[in-house]
């Protein structure tokens, strides 16, 4: 079973995914977000992957049903429901539990250790919690290669050491606001510019650490669905005012003097939160970078605008 | 004794009354809701709330060539032009405060849903973020999901809607004035289909189509629509016959609201367009056995929250109705959710790079020639 996945929103407590990073797709679908372009492009062409497991959250991966209908490969999709929204959380339960049947029915498996997985996950949530609550000392483009690399190994072999390479504090210390960080030069070349990332609100980093343990008695449906849910909002959930509120406490927590928005070309979720967040910026008085990046081996012309932007602050 | 014009002016001038450049300073009594264009409107109507529909505002706007102006205006605040043309067109008219009928009155309440794009929620979130009041988003999951546990997440978050806008309007609802304007919006429907199958046939311009499915868009609860569509489709029976050697066609997207006949008219000579899936969008079924069964059924099952396999059939089916050899099929960069519905159509296509608003994403020089390209395969044919 090797199941590509995208999101952070996908339940590792049902079965092991391989967390889609980057991919060298030739695949160009004008404005078109090329972090989805290049999963399409993978899922289409890798004869190691035999299934895709993707959210419908934004308008590129909503019609990827489409795009990968051809592959006779398994497919699976899941609604997010925004933001609070009544009966969200038994409404996910359900696509849960949808998603483990269709799963067991494809894969011709029974599954039935997801409390084992859930606790598993529970720790290792913990362990890169504590990773985490010191990144500021910590090289941010280790911690990152290796969160990738451990996201894209079977769920029983992601235990999380947290030996994680220290890195002297600068006094530029920053905030990484994003999507997946699909490329993690992105990471080297921050720390080049002599910025320390202080936090990051990243799907892999920042939200992750910070979801509720799942409950293992009860349903463990709706539990992994509360879970899920209790994550920090990302902007695919459209509430941009909960997404910044946690955003801008951990701002203020942190003490950062600039903020990074690393987002996809075409990432209209990112975009539009990009809109209001840099007003917010503006108000707190916390300079803001914007960087875009072409599909998921791109770092754009970041060198340039990081150096400038760390000059700037 | 009412005439189409008559009709159309009143329905207008309800709609743009409390617009800044006809209120005279006047702002609604009524609690006012912006809405995107698939919001179970009957449930504000019957709660005496009035709605705006930001989308349609933004077709006004390109259509009175102001569109460039708002958007690089929307651009200077952030709002990356990659993002949908209606958001960056119409936030740059509220960033001006001014627009072809100024600007709307100002909401109390921003009503989103998912259930064409995903785009629209985040866009509300820049509105609730302008006017700080409470953004409502409501998730439609499509055929995703099983059909049961799909309606009783929809009609939960129904009768949430319902209760928040009782709170807001301080009335109780009505089940059966909300009833009776569910009905009157199936009877609109009715009207509007009938209207449209005259395409097929009869000399009418797609242009009248294209406009005119605004009033089933921001007055379809409304008796008067439903009227409206009636008399026109008995205009059309007066009509002439369409040209029979003309190729018939499918235009398969937006309008081109920038563009004075709505369509390439100018490109498409010896072509005829005989069908739009565009024009039956708010075709919605409004089929139920009660009244939040119809809402779930007209608001979930709308076409762009349709997967592939049940837009391509309905998608057939237009398409064999209207007869079309060949399709003009518009890769909208507004509009992701859009770009895979002709992907089975099995028809030669002319497919051309377009925004409906942003006027800038068409090259007519190359549409001219993909438009003769398809001209030539469907006559060789």
């Amino acid at each position: 079973m090797k199941i590509l996945s995208m999101s952070g929103f996908i339940p590792e407590h049902i079965s092991d995914t391989i967390r889609f990073t980057q991919y060298g797709g030739d695949r160009n679908i004008s404005n078109y977000c090329g972090y989805a372009s290049d999963f399409i492009s993978r899922v289409m062409a890798d004869d190691t992957i035999d299934g895709a497991v993707y959210p419908k959250s934004c308008d590129s991966t909503r019609i990827l049903t489409s795009y990968l209908s051809e592959c006779n490969k398994f497919l699976f999709q899941f609604g997010i429901p925004p933001y609070n929204v009544s009966g969200a959380k038994e409404h996910l339960a359900c696509e849960i539990k949808a998603y483990k049947e269709a799963v067991e029915a494809h894969y011709g498996v029974r599954i039935d250790d997801i409390k084992e997985r859930a606790e598993f996950i529970n720790k290792r949530n913990e362990a890169l919690r504590k990773t985490y609550e010191e990144l500021d000392s910590l090289s941010y483009s280790d911690y990152m290669e290796k969160l990738h690399e451990m996201l894209e190994k079977p769920l029983a072999m992601q235990e999380w050491s947290g030996d994680i390479r220290k890195r002297e504090k600068t006094g530029k210390r920053v905030y990484v606001v994003g999507s997946f960080l699909s490329d993690t030069r992105l990471a080297k070349i921050i720390e080049d510019a002599s910025l320390t990332v202080a936090g990051d609100d990243l799907p892999e980093s920042g939200r992750l650490v910070y979801s509720e343990p799942v409950e293992t008695e009860g349903d463990i449906y709706l539990n992994i669905a509360g879970s899920i849910l209790s994550m920090r909002p990302s902007p695919t959930q459209v509430s941009f005012k909960k997404t910044m509120d946690h955003d801008f406490e951990s701002i203020r927590k942190k003490d950062v003097r600039g903020i990074i928005f690393l987002t996809q070309k075409y990432c209209e979720p990112y975009d539009y939160l990009y809109s209001v967040f840099s007003k917010e910026a503006d108000k707190a008085g916390i300079p803001a970078v914007q960087i875009k990046v072409n599909g998921t081996e791109d770092t754009g012309k970041a060198a340039l605008a990081l150096e400038a932007f760390a000059d700037m602050i | 004794m009412d005439t189409v014009i008559g009709i159309k002016t009143r329905l207008m001038r309800e709609y743009y009354r409390y617009f800044s450049k006809y209120a005279k300073g006047k702002v609604p009594e009524e609690p006012v809701a912006w809405v995107t264009a698939f919001t179970p409107v009957e449930i504000l109507k019957a709660l005496g709330i009035s709605y705006y529909y930001p989308e349609s505002y933004a077709a006004v706007i390109a259509a009175s060539e102001k569109e460039q102006e708002y958007i690089k205006e929307s651009e200077k605040r952030n709002l990356s032009r990659d993002c949908c043309s209606y958001s960056c067109c119409f936030n740059g008219s509220l960033l001006l405060e001014e627009g072809p009928r100024g600007v709307p009155p100002k909401p109390d309440v921003l009503i989103a849903t998912n259930n064409q794009c995903n785009t629209l929620p985040a866009w509300w979130n820049t509105l609730a973020d302008e006017y700080d009041v409470p953004l409502i988003v409501l998730d439609y999951p499509g055929e995703s999901c099983d059909r049961a546990e799909a309606a009783s997440y929809v009609k939960k978050q129904h009768e949430m809607l319902t209760e928040a806008m009782e709170k807001l309007s301080g009335r109780r609802l009505d089940e059966e004035e909300l009833l009776r304007l569910v009905n009157n919006s199936e009877r609109s429907v009715e009207a509007w289909n009938l209207l449209i199958s005259n395409l097929k046939t009869k000399d009418i311009s797609p242009t009248t189509l294209f406009d005119d499915i605004n009033f089933l868009i921001t007055a379809r609860c409304n008796e008067d629509t439903a009227k409206l569509y009636d008399m026109m489709d008995k205009e059309c029976g007066t009509l002439e016959d369409a040209d029979p050697l003309s190729i018939p066609v499918f235009w398969l997207g937006y309008p081109l609201w920038y563009h004075a006949d709505r369509y390439l008219k100018e490109l498409m000579d010896g072509l005829r367009i005989t069908g739009s899936n565009y024009i039956t969008w708010w075709s919605l079924d409004y089929s139920g056995e009660d009244v939040y069964e119809k809402l779930f059924n007209a608001y979930n099952y709308t076409f762009l929250n349709l997967l592939q396999k049940s837009r391509d059939k309905r998608l057939h089916k237009l398409i064999e109705d209207s007869g079309a050899k060949g399709a003009i099929v518009l890769h909208n960069k507004s509009c992701k959710c859009d770009f895979v519905s002709a992907r089975n159509v099995g028809l030669p296509q002319a497919e051309l790079d377009t925004d409906m608003i942003d006027r800038e994403y068409l090259n007519l020089e190359k549409a001219k020639l993909q438009i003769e390209l398809l001209k030539e395969t469907i006559c060789r044919g």
